[in-house]
């Protein structure tokens, strides 16, 4: 992996970026909504409202306030929200951190499960155990996180009352009640993760379990065990990184519904409450927040595919 | 009997359901001081500063920050606050208030007669933007005459002034803020309320520490409350059952049987004049005809509506805002559905073959959508074309709100009928938004508005009902009873009709309370 | 054809997609006739009512059939997600297989603008652009549509980059035959196989997103009977029958099942592995 390969894809991600801003821009700018009337409130009068369009640069073409906006967001500075009169960064940085914390849960409990699951359904191909997970897989792809979410409330909130269903308390204010806020909206991410994955491991040690290189590994004496936890894991896990980061778009979108549900104040939610109030800064700065999660994610999975890779190549 | 009393009603009602209204509550030794009390509430608290707060919640925190000058009880009439006494002239056109001694601003400064001034210029100020402006009452003119005391002229006799200034956006502010911009407050609060702001999170909560500067030495009892937003109203009844929160503002009825059935909670409920309504823009085809009104009207089954959006915690409506929760009430014949005559009106009315419309309904609170989606089936036979189209809350306050033809409304209780008609339903009401504009309507509910003899006012708006009864600029088909909970740990709570009146700094926590941070 | 449906049988998965996509098809075609009762007919008094007898799977809080309801909702929940998905899948192709065409620098710069328009999660692209066209059903269409678009794009270029490789195209190219004509007529009929996998699976997926569209109040309105609404509505009377969001659940997350289970079938009897 040379560093130009590394700068290549710091571009892209640069590009991407531009692509995205472009295409939220353009959205927030068609969104029946304006700006002035927002802020100002109703009751506003005619002379405010012009005086404030100036001043917001709301009378000039199109493309220089993409480019204000632009220059902005560069600088770190996404505006102020028109919902609350608060500049829109520090707000929605602190929201994106706690919704890292749930996807970063999320993912640790799938990686707990998914990959022994994977493997006990590759390794008892088609018996009892792998059909068991592959049925189990197929109902957790399938369940949208808002079924999921509203079963797992019923169940483990109102009927067995063992957790509260939504709300969220800072880790740093009150750990052990802030970890028993994330339990359901981390079940209820993790869930699909969970299935996906699960197949994934699962049919990626199917192939590898075939191939030429474990046949070998097993000619030469080694035991089953070893052959399966020395070399057959590791290769099969190298695609599961990629899928992993593939996931975190899927991630994204569901802590959205996720965060909706559970009253969990992430960025999935701001957005929600953002889109709602038609409060464009804030929808620009979430979407655009959103994306760079999602490309910073796959650019450090191919980081980490690369270097795991060549490792094993040379192992 | 023309009415029941406003208080026999409420006893009456607190009667019927064996719950709320403890009446005097028990606290026959005083109230436990200390602890934090958990209050659920199921919005946003998105607006701080007091002047332009519209929801329940921000109503609330708004409350626990500021005072007025006088403050409502739960029998709706006015009781002291900043405000310690009041005269008023022979002729009701000037009242003279009188404040406390010595009352200062959270940040210790003097709260004195020029911040009461400053506070109600604003208020009057267009610009501010705040529901008071119309919901005061007529003032005119105010003016300090010394330190404390605070002179009000009207532009016409009133004789409600002790209770319209008791109106939610009524808060003092300092003087000193509004000179330097109101933008301040919209982060931080600075008032001479029973509490002090600790954190202020719109999303997610509201904390709030005792103001060991309030005037009254005994309040409040609690040392902090936290104010909690539950998006989600399920969990919000969840949290209380679970013994997570200690009050829940207000809850559905859809989730009222949880808390009945819960152990260690007690389920409020009092019937109030809190409402739904279908509002009409009265200035807009087709519903500028008064028979396209009347005929919608005549398709509604309101004991059936009742049970639909209510679960049967409330009562029929009559298409008038006031029901036997106010003094005014006036008691007219019940409405009853009549098909038949509905689509006779719509055909005089140029519509033989039925007529399409589109009702919008927020998704908040869900009776909303739920009294959409009914009135669309029971108005389906007399040919109405109705589709429903729902929308979050916030998108429906920005979009919809006081600019819609056709949409469902939801609203508390107000102080008088004076309040609730020149909220809603006069011409130059705060929130027009039938834009019925009648004159015989405006003038009566004027005319009553400056008339002190009792049994005359009376007939007045006993008039101003009839008219809306008859000409319906919105359909009112069911009023709500107001539901809430508190564990049985919470002390001296009371439902007040109004709906947005909490008087938490009369609340302590009993000896069985759980210890919280 | 046949020989596909064949080994389609064999395997578990493609046996049991059949069978539940086949009787999903089947209940949107003559479910609507088979409703006991009119699924917008309120009974004040028969609200809440447990599956029984008289209503099969119990009523809602109108006092409406809940049976009913599924069986028309049906048409609003399958068809519109296979129609958001084939729409979606035909622009993708149509990006995918030029870009394949084209190769060199355009192919880079369609495909790095794809990537990078993927990189917004559907969820929130459809969001968004539902918000801007206003909600309805035909508007979430188009923005699931659209959501679906750039990925459908990646997939299908990969398989044409294959394809393109092939003599026939050479051939094509070669006789000086427009680009329109060998992008139509040589490569798109030729990555069709693969794309039809695709495709099945994201139905399951469109059904989805339709739901959670619906549960956030942004796809079909009230009284209509979309499965996601109707889970929706349930939520707030879930404590007063668990039934009414119980069923609609399920049934929402059978046609993904459905559709995952065809897909993965499809895939294997399409491309049989040793």
């Amino acid at each position: 992996m040379s560093p130009a390969y590394i700068l290549k894809r710091i571009l892209l991600i640069g590009y991407t970026l531009l692509v995205v801003s472009l295409i939220v821009f353009a959205i927030t700018q068609i969104l029946p909504a304006d700006a002035a009337v927002m802020m100002l409130g109703e009751n506003a009068t005619p002379d405010a409202l012009a005086a404030l369009r100036l001043k917001m640069g709301l009378n000039d073409p199109i493309w220089m306030q993409y480019l204000h906006w632009l220059g902005g967001v560069v600088r770190g500075d996404f505006g102020v929200s028109m919902r609350t009169g608060q500049p829109v960064a520090p707000a929605m940085i602190e929201a994106l951190g706690r919704s890292l914390l749930l996807a970063l849960f999320s993912i640790v409990l799938m990686l707990a499960v998914a990959i022994p699951l994977g493997i006990v359904a590759a390794v008892r191909r088609g018996r009892a155990a792998d059909l068991g997970v592959s049925f189990l897989s197929y109902i957790g792809v399938s369940l949208p996180e808002f079924v999921t979410a509203t079963l797992v409330v019923l169940v483990l909130a109102d009927w067995l009352q063992w957790l509260p269903a939504t709300g969220y308390v800072p880790l740093t204010e009150d750990p052990l009640r802030g970890l028993k806020h994330l339990v359901l909206p981390v079940l209820t991410v993790s869930m699909i993760l969970i299935a996906h994955v699960s197949r994934m491991v699962r049919s990626e040690l199917v192939d590898v379990l075939h191939s030429d290189y474990i046949r070998a590994a097993r000619l030469k004496g080694l035991s089953k065990r070893q052959v399966l936890f020395k070399h057959a894991l590791r290769n099969a896990l190298l695609p599961t990184i990629t899928i992993v980061a593939l996931d975190v778009g899927y991630l994204l979108g569901g802590v959205i519904v996720v965060e909706e549900i559970f009253a969990l104040p992430g960025i999935g939610r701001q957005l929600i409450v953002a889109i709602q109030a038609r409060d464009l800064p804030s929808i620009q700065a979430g979407a655009l927040i959103m994306a760079t999660t999602y490309a910073v994610a796959n650019f450090l999975a191919d980081i980490a595919y690369a270097w795991l890779d060549r490792r094993i190549q040379y192992d | 009997m023309p009415s029941i009393h406003r208080r026999d009603f409420l006893a009456a009602s607190a009667a019927l359901s064996g719950l709320a209204m403890s009446g005097v509550p028990a606290f026959a030794q005083t109230p436990r001081r200390g602890g934090t009390l958990r209050v659920s509430v199921d919005q946003a608290v998105s607006k701080l500063n007091p002047l332009v707060t519209r929801v329940n919640p921000e109503y609330l925190v708004a409350e626990l920050l500021y005072s007025s000058l006088t403050r409502l009880k739960v029998d709706m009439s006015a009781e002291p606050d900043l405000a310690e006494s009041w005269t008023n002239s022979a002729d009701l056109t000037e009242w003279t208030f009188v404040l406390r001694k010595g009352l200062t601003f959270h940040g210790g400064s003097p709260c004195t007669a020029a911040d009461v001034v400053a506070t109600f210029e604003a208020i009057l100020d267009p610009k501010t933007a705040s529901p008071a402006r119309q919901n005061i009452g007529p003032v005119a003119k105010v003016a300090a005459k010394d330190e404390t005391t605070v002179v009000f002229t009207l532009s016409a006799p009133f004789a409600d002034l002790p209770v319209t200034l008791a109106y939610l956006n009524a808060k003092i502010v300092p003087a000193a803020v509004i000179k330097g911009g109101l933008e301040k407050l919209d982060r931080q609060a600075i008032g001479t309320g029973p509490f002090k702001l600790v954190s202020f999170e719109p999303e997610r909560q509201v904390v709030v520490t005792r103001n060991d500067a309030y005037y009254d030495k005994a309040r409040p009892y609690l040392d902090k409350i936290e104010v909690l937003v539950f998006p989600d109203v399920s969990a919000e009844a969840s949290a209380l059952i679970s013994g997570d929160t200690d009050l829940l503002g207000t809850t559905p009825p859809t989730e009222f049987g949880r808390l009945q059935k819960a152990s260690g909670v007690k389920a409020l409920r009092l019937a109030s004049g809190q409402f739904c309504n279908v509002n009409f823009g009265c200035d807009q085809k087709p519903f500028n005809d008064v028979r396209v009104r009347q005929a919608l009207a005549l398709t509604v089954d309101r004991a059936a509506m009742v049970d639909f959006v209510t679960e049967g915690f409330g009562s029929p409506g009559n298409d008038t805002p006031l029901n036997p929760a106010y003094r005014f009430h006036a008691d007219l014949p019940a409405k009853k559905a009549d098909i038949a005559k509905a689509k006779a009106l719509l055909a005089e009315a140029g519509y033989p073959k039925g007529l399409e419309a589109t009702l919008i309904a927020s998704d908040r609170p869900g009776q909303r959508t739920q009294l959409a989606v009914a009135l669309r089936e029971m108005a389906k036979p007399a040919g109405f074309d109705i589709k429903v189209e729902t929308m979050p809350h916030a998108t429906y306050l920005d979009q919809v709100w006081k600019k819609g033809s056709f949409y469902v409304g939801f609203y508390n209780m107000q102080a008088t009928a004076d309040a609730i008609f020149s909220l809603l339903y006069t011409s130059n009401a705060a929130w027009n938004e039938t834009r019925w504009n009648n004159a015989a309507f405006d003038k009566l509910v004027s005319e009553a508005r400056t008339t002190v003899d009792d049994a005359k006012r009376r007939a007045l708006y006993a008039e101003a009902q009839k008219l809306m009864y008859e000409e319906v600029p919105s359909i009112i088909p069911a009023f709500f009873d107001l539901l809430a909970g508190q564990r049985d740990w919470v002390e001296g709570y009371e439902l007040h009709p109004r709906g947005s009146v909490y008087r938490l700094d009369f609340v302590s926590l009993g000896a069985n309370a759980p210890k919280r941070g | 054809m046949i020989e596909i449906l064949k080994r389609m049988l064999r395997s578990p998965q493609g046996a049991l997609g059949l069978v539940i996509v086949g009787l999903i098809l089947l209940v949107v075609i003559v479910g609507p006739w088979f409703a006991p009762y009119d699924p917008e007919k309120m009974a004040p008094l028969m609200r809440y009512k447990p599956p029984s007898a008289q209503f099969w799977l119990g009523t809602d809080q109108y006092g409406r059939d809940i049976l009913s309801r599924l069986l028309h909702g049906a048409r609003a929940t399958v068809v519109l997600a296979i129609l958001a998905t084939a729409l979606g899948t035909l622009v993708g192709a149509v990006i995918g297989t030029v870009s394949a065409f084209l190769g060199g620098r355009s192919d880079e710069a369609i495909m790095r603008t794809v990537d990078a328009i993927m990189s917004i999660p559907s969820l929130l692209l459809a969001l968004l652009i539902v918000n801007l066209l206003g909600k309805s059903s035909l508007n979430a269409l188009l923005a699931i549509a659209l959501a679906f678009a750039p990925g459908m794009a990646r997939v299908t270029r990969s398989v044409a980059l294959s394809v393109r490789k092939q003599d026939y195209v050479n051939a094509a190219i070669a006789r000086g035959e427009s680009a329109a004509f060998i992008v139509g007529r040589e490569m798109l009929p030729n990555v069709v196989a693969p794309i039809i996998v695709e495709m099945t699976i994201r139905v399951a997926f469109a059904v989805m997103l339709f739901a959670t569209l619906s549960f956030l109040g942004l796809g079909a309105q009230p009284p209509a009977s979309e499965w996601g609404l109707m889970v929706s509505e349930a939520r707030r009377f879930m404590h007063l029958s668990a039934w009414m969001i119980l069923w609609p659940s399920l049934a929402v997350a059978l046609v993904a099942i459905g559709f995952n289970l065809l897909g993965d079938g499809l895939r294997d009897a399409l491309n049989p592995r040793s």
